[in-house]
């Protein structure tokens, strides 16, 4: 299948998670994405996997916290600035998990785009909006990029016999990474300059040609979001 | 009329001194030019202002007039340059955009407006012409340092430039890969301005040679310690107490093997230098010595304390102080770090942040970060990669001096240092493989 069309099939089932109004829909979508996912090397996918999951727990813990609704209470605690009383209520638990399961199941759609397509053939079908995709595309490799960055800085350390463990052992890397990935960006600009990026009269590669079954990915993309808008 | 020329060129970098005084250059079509010069006298400012770089993207005080192919590079971009010339950049992982190596390739070709037909067949033969046909479907992450700087010279042959600027393109190639890298954009038949840290490698190849020093560049000769050497590798027998020693030791990436059944010993005192082309294992052997990689089989054994120094390690600095740098192999003790800047040359760079430093002193502040840990094993992975000679024979003379005190292991495609610096030499080539084993 054309990148483009299994870009468009994810964007479709990440539309529909967040469409979707019945838990059970959304946790279908979110165990998809995940079984999606599953096909990338394991050593890859940890990194977006952690991140998702994360990413969806958070939402799940805090929301109870900073919600207000339901009348089924089922914690009552004290009175914080700001936030007001704090209480935990079965309906405010309830959208912790299904906003909580809504993020998972984008991040996921995101993991899948950043860990199977061949962002290249995807850029080379853009047809307009070039450097916009262009830009998410070099977006996409910033994590990879981070990844490498970083076991680069570790090994640095332990081959002074400095061991990098712990949060605050890993946090210190965040500050070099930074100012890495600014350095890189630089280059990476220019060097793009002095092979003619922004010129007029730019061509494209040709790609292979559409078939059948990319058409009907994107059919399939088409209604994913009117069956999540309606239905689930 | 000269396909190049430069007329009373100079140029400072937004806040800084003057990189660029007074350069005159003509450069007719066709020809090749050796760029030498230590590190910081101007010599990639020299070919960005010849790409129309300088001034346009890194801004500056610019004076003088650059014309390409009758352009004056001051009144056109560089984006609308590029195909008339192409530029090779130092360091190959800074200038890729794609994940994979095809469309790599293709990407200058696609923003020269190469007709869409033509783009697969000339990148795939801008490949075949730098022996990298093979890699064309490969995911650029994959590439080790060598296969990438080919793919990057590739990229920028495919354009068929008639300027070919190459800003050390052979710092990552073994000698027989950077003979093949010179030949190739020598025969393109365009005009060719390579700047090199390593003179053997391409002096012959060029018809004229340019030495740049404190931005003024002048055709009078090299100095002695830039001319190229006489390489001779000594053949000596292990000495010294073992400090390391690797026991019929493999190692596989991916269940690619690496390294297979490799026997090594180092003793106190001895320098061994390790060799071999791009991809035959040398850095993990370096690093299954320090003790950075686990063996698959086999095993490795070591007396005391090992570090490690890894290729570009300018890039892998974390402090916000030099001497906090320094200090971290040592527990945070500032007055040996102070002491191990010294010996580098860095004294009174102490609170200066790391990423402040220019590449040579951070290169230094690495060597002196390992060093002030006084390992028993030392460890160092292509620590001449952009280091000119004069520093390369100040780094042989400090290698020499702590010799002694422990085992130092050096992995490098520099024949020159190599013959300079080894007691003992190593080969991972396939041939040698066998005595490895």
């Amino acid at each position: 299948m054309r990148p483009a069309a299994a870009a468009a099939l994810l964007a479709g089932l990440a539309a529909a998670a967040l469409l979707a109004t019945r838990l059970a829909s959304v946790a279908a979508i979110a165990a998809l994405l995940l079984l999606v996912c599953l096909r990338a090397p394991a050593s890859r996918r940890r990194l977006y996997l952690v991140g998702a999951l994360l990413s969806a727990l958070a939402v799940v813990v805090l929301t109870p916290f900073v919600e207000t609704i339901g009348s089924h209470p089922i914690w009552t605690g004290p009175t914080v600035p700001v936030l007001g009383q704090l209480d935990v209520t079965r309906e405010e638990l309830y959208n912790g998990l299904f906003q909580g399961l809504r993020l998972g199941a984008v991040a996921l759609a995101f993991a899948a785009y950043a860990l199977l397509l061949d962002h290249d053939r995807l850029l080379q079908a853009a047809g307009f909006a070039r450097r916009s995709v262009l830009a998410v595309a070099l977006a996409t490799r910033l994590v990879p990029t981070l990844e490498r960055d970083a076991a680069g800085l570790t090994e640095s350390l332990r081959g002074r016999g400095v061991e990098v463990s712990g949060v605050l052992g890993r946090a210190r890397l965040l500050t070099p990474l930074l100012a890495g990935s600014l350095e890189r960006a630089l280059n990476l600009a220019e060097a793009m300059e002095a092979r003619g990026y922004g010129r007029a009269g730019a061509t494209r590669a040709l790609g292979p040609a559409w078939r059948s079954r990319d058409r009907a990915a994107l059919a399939v993309a088409a209604a994913l979001v009117v069956i999540g808008a309606l239905w689930l | 009329m000269a396909l190049a020329t430069v007329r009373g060129l100079e140029f400072a970098y937004p806040g800084a001194p003057a990189a660029l005084r007074g350069v005159d250059l003509s450069i007719e079509d066709g020809e090749v030019v050796g760029l030498f010069g230590p590190s910081g006298s101007g010599k990639s400012t020299l070919l960005r202002a010849l790409a129309g770089l300088v001034p346009h993207f890194h801004g500056g005080r610019f004076s003088g007039r650059v014309e390409i192919a009758g352009l004056d590079t001051r009144r056109v971009r560089p984006a609308r340059l590029a195909g008339t010339v192409g530029t090779l950049f130092q360091d190959p992982e800074d200038q890729v955009v794609f994940t994979r190596v095809e469309a790599e390739v293709a990407f200058g070709l696609e923003n020269v407006g190469t007709p869409p037909a033509e783009i697969p067949a000339r990148a795939l033969e801008a490949l075949d012409a730098v022996g990298a046909a093979h890699l064309v479907d490969r995911p650029v992450a994959e590439l080790s340092g060598g296969e990438l700087q080919r793919v990057c010279l590739a990229s920028v042959l495919a354009l068929r430039p008639r300027l070919l600027l190459l800003d050390e393109p052979t710092s990552q190639l073994d000698p027989e890969g950077a003979e093949a890298a010179i030949e190739l954009a020598r025969s393109s038949g365009a005009a060719v301005i390579v700047s090199e840290q390593r003179p053997e490698r391409v002096v012959e190849a060029c018809d004229r040679l340019l030495f740049v020093e404190d931005g003024r560049a002048r055709e009078d000769g090299l100095p002695d310690a830039w001319l190229p050497r006489e390489t001779v590798l000594p053949d000596a027998e292990p000495r010294g107490a073992t400090v390391c020693r690797l026991e019929n030791v493999s190692f596989d990436y991916a269940e690619r093997p690496v390294v297979s059944g490799a026997d090594l010993t180092f003793g106190r005192g001895e320098i061994v230098v390790l060799v071999g082309p791009n991809g035959s294992g040398k850095t993990t052997l370096a690093k299954l010595a320090a003790g950075l990689l686990e063996p698959r089989a086999g095993r490795v054994v070591r007396a005391g304390r090992a570090c490690y120094l890894s290729q570009d390690p300018g890039r892998y600095l974390v402090a916000e102080r030099a001497d906090e740098e320094a200090g971290l192999a040592v527990g945070g003790d500032l007055e040996r770090a102070r002491g191990a800047l010294a010996r580098l040359g860095l004294a009174g760079y102490e609170g200066r942040h790391p990423r402040d430093l220019s590449s040579g002193e951070r290169e230094r502040l690495a060597l002196a970060a390992v060093l002030v840990a006084e390992p028993d094993l030392l460890v160092l992975d292509e620590p001449t990669r952009g280091v000119d000679p004069v520093r390369k024979d100040e780094l042989v003379e400090l290698l020499r001096a702590e010799a002694p005190g422990r085992a130092t292991l050096v992995v490098t495609n520099d024949h020159v240092f190599a013959g300079a610096v080894a007691d003992r030499v190593v080969s991972t080539a396939p041939q040698r493989e066998r005595a490895l084993a």
